[in-house]
């Protein structure tokens, strides 16, 4: 590790950093007039729908305030649902109920809420709390997922998601999102959520980093995260390279869960996927970017050729 | 996709060099703008004694013709009412009036910056005269004995007459008959008319300037030099060695052409005195003096054309895209984390009111009792925009709060706020809140810390005096910062940070 060159190790191991991937990665190949079709969720789930992947049932949308009363309309005949900001980012602002107890409502974390306060919430999205740019949002009521037992030795309550990176349509780098104790539930790395890389060809999960370190057990559970077989793992990557030929965005980060009796579910796209997938898997998406570059043209034809190629390559 | 970048950064750079160093080779801007330079203080001082209602005393003043630039002046003159004439080249300063019967103090007092040799060209070439006392019949004389002289170029003319001046011989090499007539014709007259009458006889114009020595000290009175004129300015004759040494740079002209610097009627001056001293100015000082006096375009259009009273502002502005460079260099080559681009900026800008202690000490006060108060607000259910107009509201109530007890304990700082940093305040409050909420505390004192380093290296920055001074005196700076800003912007390379959150790369590769 010479002085003059600090980086050199980053590079040499193909990491990609913050400056590089806003540059010259989501500002080449995210064109700006895409990033409503991925930052608005309603609108995700619309083109979704258009190119048969599967998502979370929709039971309602609430625009404006007005519109308010409707939620009682909307979730009066269910028991769980969740709800989220349309343009919330990096999971905030999302309550996920999975009983009710009369007026008051039992959250997937065990907490319990009054509807007073859930509505209190609503109307904190629709001001736009945790929309990106602050603008009015609005806030979609959905199905709550009941996730699939394949992580349940894993997972402290809450729903792991499965982060799929696709670069120019061929998923690259893949990771599952473990909720723990600390991130009070939620899928997020930043809130205390372990990643473990998964890998590409046999989607069997590996060891995890948890805050920056690596971690071979999960904390909270005490189970061992690495050697999960992830099922559906061709479908989830083939749902993955779908988000090029939906949205036109070269650089995605493809959020999907897995449904106990539906399979696998996207839930979100992002246009600024983080680059924290990098540690949980111990590569860089650089070095895999770079081998994409090089592939054969012919083999960016169909998403199911790109999942083949990465398959087989990555 | 680098390439365009690298052009136009190149090009702003390239244009914002190419225009400061036009303006240090051709308009003599200082390399150096914040270096001390040195202005002189002149000052006269006598006391006028006269029974005469109507007595009279003329001093002749420093003056732009002179190639003096006079940045303050006053005077003293008692009882009598004082006049300013022009004369020529000179710039009299009359006092008329009766003097009191113990003699009226009379003073004078002026800053004055010394232009450069050949930086002040008079419009109207000057033309050559005899001096006053010289008869048509000796000026006939003399021309018709130096007519053999008068076809030489200019050097030579001048040399042939500081020759003769200087040997005082006129007899010689040819032994020539009329040249011992000439100095015959010349031995009634002082070198300084000798001189005079010689070289109009030659066509060369020429003036007797009365003034002082250019060094510090007390004098009692004036002296007198010859200067010539040489096409491009005034060339000062040294007495003794008859040789031409550039003007104005060692001596203070008081009076051209002949005339006594100092002249009285009806009366009489006694306690005379010149006094010189040296003052150390600032150079930028001393250069906005002279830009706002010359007449080339980019003077003109100086920032120092501006009302005083506006300058201040735009000495801070413009060290304000400096700022944003920064920012930009610790986010994207350190890895800082900040609320936002202007919040530190606006921050560093407060805390010129406040000082750096005080700022920061009320800025995380006020951050907490809003961050405390923010956490009960949200029990409260209040929608966005009336839930910020109460954290405004709580924040000028702190502001309020701070002012009377600064009042009562003397701290001027919790005072003197101004109006910007109500907006930061509340801003802050709100993103701490929301990323306590999102990414926990820990990132959120992080980011606080981040924009505390930030806001205040940018406020060290632009209150940089030398900095300041610079960027006003050259503001086409600003290209070459948005040139660097263009090149940072382009930097896609790892944070420094990465090597720590990446680290286990490092050590794996």
């Amino acid at each position: 590790m010479g002085m003059l060159r600090p980086f050199k190790g980053l590079s040499q191991a193909g990491v990609l950093g913050m400056n590089t991937r806003n540059a010259d990665i989501i500002m080449a190949l995210n064109p700006r007039s895409k990033f409503p079709l991925v930052d608005d969720k309603v609108a995700t789930k619309e083109l979704a729908a258009l190119h048969n992947i599967p998502t979370p049932a929709l039971y309602g949308v609430i625009t404006k305030h007005g519109d308010i009363k409707h939620f009682h309309s909307i979730t009066e005949s269910r028991d769980s649902f969740a709800v989220k900001p349309a343009r919330g980012s990096g999971g905030s602002g999302i309550v996920l109920v999975k009983e009710r107890q009369g007026d008051i409502l039992i959250t997937q974390a065990g907490k319990s809420i009054s509807t007073a306060d859930l509505i209190y919430h609503i109307t904190d999205i629709l001001s736009g709390i945790f929309s990106l740019e602050g603008h009015d949002d609005s806030a979609i009521i959905e199905a709550l997922i009941h996730p699939d037992d394949v992580f349940s030795s894993v997972a402290y309550r809450g729903v792991p998601d499965i982060r799929v990176v696709v670069y120019r349509g061929v998923p690259i780098m893949a990771m599952v999102r473990l909720p723990t104790a600390a991130s009070d539930g939620k899928a997020n790395l930043h809130g205390g959520a372990i990643g473990a890389g998964i890998d590409m060809k046999t989607g069997l999960t590996a060891n995890a980093v948890h805050k920056s370190a690596i971690v071979s057990h999960h904390p909270d559970t005490g189970n061992p995260v690495g050697g999960i077989k992830v099922p559906y793992w061709e479908k989830i990557l083939l749902m993955a390279a779908r988000s090029l030929e939906m949205t036109g965005l070269g650089y995605v980060g493809a959020d999907m869960v897995l449904d106990r009796d539906r399979g696998p579910l996207l839930l979100e796209l992002n246009a600024r996927p983080g680059l924290a997938i990098q540690m949980a898997n111990r590569a860089g998406l650089l070095g895999r970017i770079r081998r994409v570059d090089r592939a054969p043209g012919d083999i960016f034809a169909t998403p199911e050729s790109r999942v083949d190629w990465a398959q087989q390559n990555i | 996709m680098k390439r365009p970048a690298l052009i136009v950064a190149m090009a702003l750079i390239v244009i914002s060099l190419f225009i400061v160093a036009y303006r240090i080779i051709s308009l003599g801007y200082p390399l150096t703008p914040a270096k001390p330079d040195y202005v002189w203080t002149f000052r006269f001082d006598g006391v006028l004694h006269g029974t005469a209602k109507d007595s009279l005393l003329l001093l002749s003043l420093p003056s732009e013709q002179h190639g003096q630039i006079i940045l303050e002046e006053g005077i003293e003159s008692g009882s009598m009412s004082f006049n300013l004439l022009k004369e020529y080249d000179n710039r009299i300063g009359v006092w008329s009036g009766r003097p009191g019967p113990e003699g009226e103090y009379i003073s004078y007092k002026a800053s004055v910056l010394l232009q450069p040799t050949g930086a002040y060209t008079p419009v109207v070439p000057p033309r050559t005269s005899y001096p006053y006392g010289i008869t048509t019949g000796e000026i006939s004389l003399i021309e018709g004995l130096m007519a053999p002289w008068r076809v030489l170029n200019f050097s030579a003319r001048l040399q042939v007459v500081l020759n003769l001046v200087k040997k005082h011989d006129f007899s010689g090499p040819q032994g020539n008959a009329d040249l011992l007539r000439l100095g015959e014709v010349l031995r009634k007259y002082d070198n300084p008319t000798r001189l005079l009458v010689l070289l109009a006889a030659v066509n060369i114009p020429a003036r007797t300037v009365e003034g002082l020595d250019l060094v510090e000290g007390v004098v009692g009175k004036t002296f007198s030099w010859v200067e010539v004129w040489t096409g491009q300015g005034w060339g000062h004759i040294d007495p003794e060695r008859m040789e031409i040494t550039s003007s104005k740079t060692g001596f203070l002209a008081l009076s051209a052409g002949g005339m006594s610097a100092v002249r009285a009627s009806a009366g009489e001056l006694s306690a005379k005195r010149f006094e010189l001293t040296r003052n150390v100015m600032s150079r930028w000082r001393v250069f906005f003096e002279r830009a706002s006096r010359s007449g080339s375009i980019l003077d003109q259009w100086s920032l120092f054309r501006i009302p005083p009273e506006f300058q201040q502002t735009f000495r801070i502005l413009l060290l304000v895209p400096l700022g944003a460079l920064l920012i930009t260099l610790l986010r994207n080559f350190v890895g800082f984390q900040t609320f936002g681009i202007f919040m530190p900026v606006l921050m560093a800008l407060a805390f010129r009111n406040t000082g750096l202690f005080y700022g920061l000490a009320m800025f995380t006060a006020i951050v907490l009792i809003g961050y405390v108060a923010r956490r009960g607000l949200n029990r409260m259910r209040l929608l966005l925009i009336p839930r910020m107009s109460v954290l405004v509201t709580l924040v000028i109530f702190c502001f309020i709060i701070l002012a009377l007890v600064g009042n009562k304990f003397g701290v001027r700082q919790f005072m003197a706020v101004g109006l910007l940093p109500f907006v930061i305040l509340t801003m802050t409050i709100e993103r701490f809140f929301v990323v306590v909420e999102e990414h926990g505390m820990r990132t959120a004192v992080e980011t606080t810390l981040g924009s505390a380093a930030v806001s205040v290296i940018t406020y060290l920055i632009i209150q940089w005096e030398v900095l300041q001074i610079t960027f006003f005196v050259y503001p086409e700076l600003l290209l070459l910062v948005m040139g660097l800003q263009i090149l940072a912007g382009r930097y896609t390379g790892y944070r420094l940070s990465e090597l720590i959150r990446f680290r286990s790369f490092r050590d794996g590769a």
